[in-house]
């Protein structure tokens, strides 16, 4: 072989050598493992934290809620597609609850060309209750369908009657309160008494006397206790407040979209108002305006109240009759 | 195109053309093979990562938990049942952190409109204008309703995503293998290794992959492959409200996209390109690809 070409084949292959020297230092070790991609990006992608939820965990605080909104029609809306993902939920990420319901709702139930009505009930937002602004005012979103709301709920009266033992105390016997600081429960909504109970168990309603009261029931009685309790008749307490309940009926106007003409709503997770106890609706107002109780829909309506607007507000609800108490 | 159909054998048809290149380029290979000590030193270096690659022995991969030889990842969609409410949309921007605009989605949902007359659909989606308008910004996703005072023929949605085709073109256009086909039959990209060059994005006939800016390399659906690991599921389907988005594993015959393809007469989109896509639907029309 001549010498000039004996060292091009030498100089190939030393760069063929160094080629591959370079290949094997650069490539990391798991690139081959299983294709011509690094293995070890795949348990990397795996590792990945998700955002969404499921509604199986906000079960394990929320149960009351949970048993609501999945015996309902709502059921296959997952509770993070309107709260939004809940990652890190509740130590690190306060869940949002949406306050605009209307463009919420119509997101899937405005009628639309398209939108197959077998899949969803649409409506059109200008025909439907076009004088109410929020669609939470008529409807639950856990449990939206009206007449289920009405209907009388099933429950084990005798194991309701049991645990509302340690109720009678302060709610009465009848579900009438001793005093007119504590409120009535008979004839209340279930759904809202549920909530409400619900809330004083994980401490998002606080109070010394009622707090430790509603951890000692168990997740189960909460649903049985609401409708037991909303099943008893409302008799008239006959307490009337200090205020001036015609002023009071001016100012209710802004209530009643929400709270019903008549204190008594149509979407039964509010509560009802007409014949509640006056000093209980006084203070649950003065808690909303000072901040001790905060609710997205309330907090801003009663922030420009007046003591003596609440106590007009609180004479005027209070003076309603609480009527049929078929709920 | 009959001979792309999905069902039909273990191996689907491979386009001639790709036949064709695969030789070329293997008939190169050898006659590039000239330096034999060479060809040696390199099977010599690949022996150990090969043995590795026919274990199946291996402990589970790519967590202890789950074993991605046990699954074989589907997608099925019934778009008769879409009411384009977005929530998919919003969801898989959140739990992914898409770029939050009306340009960059791993999924999008796609309105077609047939009026009154005419013989083309209007195809509109999230970045129309129209439909940016009335979501009030580029971060929130609506659906106008702006053919409510139009004659309308036909109106239907349809949800889109990635494939994840059994013959990915993307995968094979990829020059640093950053892209890849996982043994359930996901198609991932390993962000560390790609370099942006976006040959996969023009490469994917369906649209699905686009370029993150941010991180500056391509991203895309990953039928969110760290949810699925873990016994989740992704999170367009966990928060579809009218269940129009179904995801199982085509191993289990009792799974619901099993069921799914076994009791409709299923299609994917844009058969003849040879890619053999793994999102099945019912309720298309003509005009869909």
């Amino acid at each position: 072989m001549p010498k000039h070409i004996a060292r091009l084949v030498l100089l190939i292959i030393g760069f063929g050598a160094l080629a591959l020297a370079a290949k094997s230092f650069f490539t990391v070790d798991s690139f081959y493992r299983f294709g011509h991609y690094r293995a070890d990006s795949v348990p990397e992608i795996a590792a990945l934290t998700p955002a969404f939820q499921t509604p199986k965990a906000c079960q394990t605080c929320h149960a009351p809620r949970h048993a609501e909104w999945s015996g309902a029609n709502h059921k296959s809306v997952i509770c993070e597609a309107c709260h939004g993902a809940a990652p890190g939920h509740p130590d690190h990420l306060k869940v949002s609850i949406p306050t605009d319901t209307q463009r919420l709702c119509t997101q899937c139930h405005e009628q639309m060309p398209g939108r197959p009505s077998s899949s969803v009930r649409q409506i059109d937002p200008g025909q439907h209750y076009p004088s109410a602004t929020q669609c939470i005012a008529c409807h639950n979103p856990h449990a939206p369908k009206i007449e289920a709301a009405a209907a009388r709920p099933v429950f084990d009266r005798k194991a309701a009657v049991a645990s509302a033992a340690v109720c009678a105390g302060c709610h009465g016997e009848s579900g009438t309160a001793a005093n007119e600081i504590w409120p009535n429960l008979a004839g209340q909504n279930a759904a809202y008494l549920a909530r409400s109970l619900g809330a004083f168990k994980t401490g998002a309603r606080t109070d010394a006397t009622m707090a430790p009261m509603a951890q000692a029931v168990a997740d189960d009685d909460v649903p049985n206790l609401a409708a037991y309790f909303s099943s008893l008749s409302c008799g008239a307490s006959g307490r009337r407040g200090s205020g001036d309940a015609a002023a009071g009926k001016v100012l209710a106007k802004q209530c009643t979209a929400c709270h019903g003409e008549s204190g008594r709503p149509v979407n039964t997770s509010w509560p009802r108002l007409a014949g509640q106890n006056p000093g209980y609706l006084a203070n649950a107002l003065t808690a909303f305006r000072e901040g001790q109780r905060s609710d997205p829909f309330m907090s801003p309506v009663a922030h420009g109240l007046s003591d003596a607007d609440i106590a007009n507000l609180a004479t005027y609800f209070a003076a309603l009759s609480c009527g049929a108490t078929s709920k | 195109m009959k001979g792309y159909t999905m069902n039909s054998d273990d191996q689907p048809a491979v386009p001639a053309r790709r036949i064709f290149l695969r030789d070329i380029s293997r008939g190169a290979a050898c006659a590039g093979a000239v330096a034999g000590a060479a060809g040696l030193l390199a099977a010599a270096e690949a022996a150990p990562g090969k043995a590795e690659a026919t274990g199946s022995d291996a402990a589970s991969f790519p967590t202890p938990d789950y074993d991605w030889n046990q699954h074989r990842w589907a997608y099925c969609i019934d778009a008769t049942k879409c009411i384009g409410c977005l929530r998919c949309v919003e969801a898989c921007k959140r739990e992914n952190g898409v770029a939050l605009d009306a340009h960059h989605f791993r999924t999008w949902v796609e309105r077609y409109a047939y009026l009154d007359g005419e013989e083309k659909p209007h195809i509109d989606s999230m970045a129309d204008p129209v439909n940016i308008a009335e979501s009030g910004s580029e971060s929130q996703y609506r659906f106008a309703n702006r053919y409510r005072d139009a004659k309308v023929d036909k109106a239907f949605f349809v949800p889109k995503l990635c494939n994840h085709c059994t013959h990915p073109a993307c995968v094979q256009v990829c020059p640093t293998g950053a892209t890849f086909k996982t043994r359930d039959g996901v198609v991932l990209i390993d962000h560390k290794y790609c370099i942006g060059c976006q040959y996969c994005v023009q490469a994917c006939p369906y649209g699905a992959r686009f370029f993150n800016h941010a991180k500056g390399v391509t991203d895309k659906c990953t039928w969110c492959y760290h949810r699925i690991t873990k016994g989740l599921l992704p999170a367009c389907v966990e928060v579809c409200p009218v269940e129009a988005r179904m995801f199982g594993d085509l191993n289990d015959k009792e799974s619901v996209v099993s069921r799914f393809i076994r009791n409709n007469r299923v299609q994917v989109l844009k058969p003849e390109t040879g890619n053999a896509p793994n999102v099945y639907y019912i309720g298309l029309d003509k005009e869909v690809s």
